[in-house]
């Protein structure tokens, strides 16, 4: 039993950072169809930034964490400003399948570059937000940052999904992704709530990223696997859905521990990805991905 | 039905894609309460010309809506002013639903607004149109080309628009079903209701328009004023 209870612990903890990237991906792919492949890079920024400005700056704690996500803030408003403007809004750049990876991955690479030419090579992690030993109760014990991990995992989802679905805002961000002509005939500005969006999504990967790190710690080449992480979560709720986005990454996490536990860690990614192909191939319905008649 | 005062002025309004130019120099007037409609036949800038004075493209020239001059490629500033369009085609949110797909019709009045509040808001639309009042949950992409046509004109009168600008907007329909469609804009034509309606084929132009506007490569052929 003890080993179930630790087991489901760190799945859930593992699945809470699935879920979190998956949801980050998901909003914005629901916006502007476009998958957020920096998200990772986000995270890694907000995780080494915030260690930097505490451990050699000496900044206070509190004031790292608010510097180093208004920086991240500020990158993600550039970014959009000089590319994702042009390119998307006024039809300057490419589109179809380019715009869908291109860009981001273009932004994860310049990202991944400067935070090795800024922090180097080393391995960075933010000091804890809720430090001591880890909570045991009986033979389960679970590291706090894994319980803030899967908090703010199961708020940011919940608070995700209920914006897309009693909001008109949300509402109105979703009409976005559907069609941009349609949404800008009723007066909704398609750009600036890809913006919007797309800088929330980077201060909560960054957030999150700091929150996580003391479990994992970070390298400037991090970002990537994590947004890799995430675009499967995503995957699994039909890269629109980011309430479900952190329910099946908390899912995929907890049966991933569970395989390892009871099984055997080899055959983790080829369940995975089998699952995955599988729900696609048979029951698209599952995610949303059926086709509806016109 | 036009009281005279010009609610909708269009004054040499082009288009331009590239070197291709849609529109050159389109200059005419729709009267308060009135209901012209633009002709000729595909391709030959009717479209490009309502878009661009909807704000959907940028383009040259001057829009003036009840006066007031409207800043070029704004949507926004013209949904504001009470000028709404019927696109072609629709262009609705097909996984959303229908009642979703109406209830952003009143977004520049509703945006902060709670989802439901907002339908409140704009539910009374549903009178026009009674037979989507059971098609309110469903998704608009499942509904027929003359539903999706009728939520498209559901969601414009969410607007409360003062000049509804419609493009072709029984493209694609049977006949029974756009004769569905001039029925209802015949009843809008008996309010004081101003349209603008762009439509290629002439023989339902006239069934609903004051005057007619003709489109030829690009140019009006009869400019206001001119000798006929």
């Amino acid at each position: 039993m003890s080993q179930f209870l630790n087991l489901l612990a760190a799945g859930l903890t593992s699945g809470a950072i699935y879920g979190i990237f998956g949801a980050c991906l998901a909003v914005w792919f629901r916006v502007c169809n476009v998958l957020n492949l920096a998200v990772g890079d986000f995270a890694m920024l907000g995780a080494i930034g915030t260690a930097r400005l505490v451990q050699t700056d000496h900044l206070p704690f509190a004031a790292g964490i608010v510097v180093d996500l208004a920086a991240i803030g500020l990158i993600a408003w550039i970014f959009d400003r000089l590319v994702l403007h042009f390119a998307l809004d006024r039809g300057a750049g490419a589109h179809g399948i380019v715009s869908v990876f291109f860009y981001t991955f273009g932004l994860s690479l310049i990202l991944e570059g400067a935070a090795k030419a800024i922090f180097g090579t080393d391995v960075y992690a933010a000091p804890a937000i809720w430090s001591g030993p880890a909570l045991a109760i009986a033979d389960f014990h679970v590291q706090r940052a894994g319980v803030l991990v899967i908090a703010l995992a199961i708020v940011s989802g919940l608070a995700l999904w209920a914006y897309l679905r009693f909001t008109v805002s949300g509402r109105a961000a979703s009409a976005c992704g559907e069609s941009v002509l349609g949404s800008r005939i009723v007066g909704i500005d398609s750009g600036l709530f890809r913006r919007r969006i797309f800088i929330v999504t980077a201060v909560l990967a960054a957030l999150f990223g700091i929150v996580e790190s003391p479990l994992t710690g970070f390298t400037y080449l991090s970002g990537p696997t994590i947004s890799l992480i995430g675009v499967v979560a995503a995957g699994f709720a039909a890269f629109r859905r980011p309430g479900r986005a952190v329910v099946a990454g908390l899912a995929i996490g907890v049966a991933e521990a569970m395989l390892g536990g009871y099984v055997s860690t080899t055959y983790n990614d080829v369940l995975l990805y089998a699952a995955l192909f599988g729900i696609i191939i048979l029951r698209p319905e599952v995610l949303g991905l059926s086709a509806e008649p016109a | 039905m036009s009281s005279g005062a010009a609610a909708l002025e269009v004054e040499n309004v082009s288009v331009s894609y590239g070197k291709f130019v849609a529109v050159e120099s389109v200059t005419f007037s729709v009267g308060a309460g009135e209901c012209v409609a633009v002709i000729g036949p595909n391709g030959h800038g009717k479209s490009s010309m309502v878009t661009a004075v909807a704000g959907l493209v940028r383009r040259g020239g001057t829009v003036r809506v009840f006066g007031q001059t409207l800043p070029a490629g704004s949507s926004r500033a013209a949904v504001q002013a009470g000028l709404v369009l019927v696109p072609e085609r629709r262009h609705l949110y097909p996984a959303l639903t229908t009642r979703d797909n109406i209830m952003l019709g009143s977004y520049s009045r509703t945006r902060r607004l709670r989802a439901r509040q907002a339908w409140d808001d704009v539910a009374g639309v549903i009178d026009m149109f009674p037979e989507l009042a059971r098609l309110l949950d469903q998704k608009a992409g499942t509904l027929s080309g003359g539903q999706q046509q009728m939520v498209a004109l559901a969601r414009a009168m969410a607007a409360q628009p003062k000049i509804l600008l419609l493009d072709e907007p029984c493209l694609g329909l049977a006949e029974a079903v756009a004769r569905r469609v001039y029925d209802w804009l015949g009843s809008m034509t008996a309010t004081d209701m101003t349209i603008l309606l762009v439509e290629e084929n002439p023989a339902h132009a006239v069934l609903v328009a004051d005057r007619v506007v003709r489109m030829y490569k690009g140019l009006v052929e009869r400019p206001e004023g001119s000798a006929a």
